[in-house]
């Protein structure tokens, strides 16, 4: 599980090769390369402003990297439209939650799904059996997603009735209505209460064991610990390091980038 | 709970549209007919105008350009090339479609805003062409005189649409069309992907949803329509002219939206009705006519500022956000830790 990747003779379900994104001066994404198995969740750290978000935003397609190409299952997804991204199996979660707040809970799930059943437009309004089938099947499993992250009862409720960690849920729950291969959570525990944190480590594990590769980026730690296989660390927009969260935990790389050097070296990169 | 709505308001359509059909018949005043037709054709633009800004979330000024685009192009057709109404508006509302498209196209690939100032462009610059090119347009003379449109239909029936009735039929008919395809659009889950693009743009995009593929079918579609209901609406006034791409359009449908309440079928219809006929309603007193219209217009918007379909909408979340006996709506076992319920958090 822990192996060093570039040896593996498996392709990988995701590659990442060069990766690079400068503004003006800055150096946001430096040649960045990693790879994800087939099923396994990647932890992504590193302190504020080390680019953890920005190459989430250009492997999904939001920001257009300088350099670099990515791909999923063998496809190449470089360049291509966030959408063509996301129906090809790479979708991602916002750092500040997102949802439809003025829809409800089910809207916002049958939503997430209706792109990929293949129901093109004109059928969408002729209606017919195969339209009812698949919405049938979508609402059946937003009904069980929504069972899963508790809030079956709250099916008709707008998601603006939702507190802060129930949106991050449906967030997940949303996700898993795609049909994704990969999903990649942009600090899903952020600002969100232990308890709330323990449903949502449950809801991963669930879209895990459903087959669904994950990349988390998070500054809790104990929770990236916890969850992930392998764990990058990225500082300045490069990798540092590496491998199993034990491993890591005691890298004095990593050790420098979080806590700062104890002499001659940079500031602290402090972060909440 | 909302099946029993969707019949309820199933059951008014269909009550309406017989009330609206046989009213020549209950009464032949003209002067009611032709609040009628103002109805109609200002229906279908306040709902194309909802379709693009109430559903796709795209502020636009184009709507009056497809209408003009429309008349002109029917009008054209009819008068120099002898081509039947019915295909000659169709025509019109495909070329109305096609510069929807193009704008559409071309301003949307940077941004809404780019949209909203091309959109409001392009509505200008159809009036200048419809006033300056003279040799196609004859300028802003206009075309006066056009003809009586005989309607060919099926059964080698002909319908001469000659008396003010006729015109009623023409445009009501014409309008329930209209107002089904929006209606169907809107409703079906075609509309529900505008609404998430219109929400969240990023998160639907996330979700594989192509955001320039639903606003450009928004925008064909409404200018389809409109485009459509230009080419039969200047048969009923006689002439076209530069004035079809008023401001004064743009304004009124602008206003029938934001009070109907952007995104609401029903609200949007309910205010067009009420706003077709508001400014004649106000005739008792004429000089006070265009300032108890505009104080009607801020009280609303100070007592809706959602419009009527935005009321409804914040009754709906306070239903939901009400606690429910001794518990609150929140399941959440521990409140949200660092911060409570509701949008914008963090």
């Amino acid at each position: 599980m822990n192996v060093a990747p570039p040896l593996n003779p498996v392709a990988p379900l995701f590659e990442v090769r060069g990766l690079s994104k400068r503004y003006l001066g800055l150096t946001a994404v430096d040649d960045l390369s990693y790879r994800v198995e087939a099923g396994g969740i990647v932890g992504l750290i590193g302190p504020n402003g080390s680019g953890k978000s920005t190459s989430i935003d250009c492997v999904t397609g939001f920001q257009r990297p300088d350099a670099g190409d990515w791909l999923l299952d063998g496809q190449s997804l470089a360049r291509l439209a966030p959408h063509r991204i996301a129906q090809a199996g790479l979708v991602r979660t916002f750092q500040n939650v997102r949802a439809y707040n003025e829809m409800s809970l089910l809207d916002n799930l049958r939503i997430a799904g209706q792109e990929q059943d293949g129901i093109g437009w004109l059928r969408a309004l002729t209606g017919g059996e195969r339209l009812k089938r698949a919405q049938e099947r979508a609402d059946e499993r937003a009904a069980g997603l929504l069972g899963l992250i508790g809030l079956a009862d709250y099916a008709q409720a707008p998601a603006a009735a939702l507190s802060y960690g129930q949106r991050k849920l449906l967030a997940i729950a949303a996700t898993m209505m795609t049909r994704p291969k990969l999903v990649i959570l942009d600090e899903p525990v952020a600002g969100v209460n232990p308890t709330m944190i323990r449903h949502i480590e449950q809801a991963i594990r669930r879209l895990n064991a459903e087959g669904v590769a994950l990349i988390i980026i998070e500054h809790n730690v104990e929770f990236v610990m916890n969850l992930c296989s392998r764990v990058l660390v990225l500082e300045s927009g490069r990798k540092i390091a590496e491998g199993a969260p034990s491993l890591v935990r005691s890298d004095p790389l990593v050790l420098a980038a979080y806590l700062g050097k104890s002499r001659g070296g940079r500031q602290a990169a402090a972060h909440g | 709970m909302s099946g029993r709505i969707v019949s309820l308001s199933g059951a008014a359509a269909l009550l309406l549209a017989a009330f609206l059909l046989a009213m020549p018949t209950l009464s032949g005043n003209e002067y009611l007919l032709a609040l009628g037709v103002s109805f109609a054709m200002f229906s279908v633009l306040s709902s194309g105008l909802n379709l693009v800004y109430g559903y796709a979330g795209l502020l636009s000024f184009a709507q009056v350009g497809f209408f003009g685009i429309g008349a002109y192009t029917t009008a054209l057709l009819v008068l120099e090339r002898g081509w039947s109404h019915w295909s000659a508006a169709v025509a019109g509302g495909i070329l109305a479609a096609a510069a929807g498209f193009a704008i559409g196209y071309a301003s949307l690939r940077l941004s809404r805003h780019a949209f909203a100032i091309v959109s409001l462009c392009f509505a200008l610059l159809c009036m200048i062409v419809a006033r300056d090119w003279v040799s196609l347009t004859r300028g802003s003379m206009g075309i006066p005189g056009l003809p009586t449109p005989v309607l060919q239909l099926p059964g080698g029936w002909q319908w001469r649409v000659a008396q003010p009735k006729d015109f009623y039929y023409l445009m009501l008919g014409f309008a329930i069309v209209a107002q089904a395809i929006f209606y169907l659009v809107m409703q079906s889950r075609l509309g529900r992907a505008m609404r998430a693009i219109k929400l969240n743009e990023p998160l639907a995009q996330s979700q594989g949803i192509n955001p320039l593929a639903y606003k450009l079918l928004a925008i064909v579609l409404s200018a389809v329509l409109a485009g459509m209901v230009g080419g039969l609406f200047v048969f009923y006034l006689t002439i076209v002219d530069p004035s079809v791409f008023d401001f004064y359009y743009t304004e009124t449908m602008l206003i029938m939206v934001i009070i109907g309440g952007p995104g609401s079928f029903w609200g949007v219809l309910g205010s067009t009705a009420v706003l077709a006929a508001l400014p004649d309603l106000l005739r008792f007193t004429t000089d006070l006519r265009m300032v108890l219209y505009g104080a009607i217009l801020i009280a609303v918007m100070l007592v809706f500022p959602g419009g009527i379909g935005g009321w409804l909408q914040r009754r709906r979340l306070a239903r939901w956000r009400r606690p429910r006996g001794s518990e609150a709506l929140a399941p959440d076992p521990g409140g949200t830790g660092s911060g409570g319920a509701g949008p914008g958090h963090q």
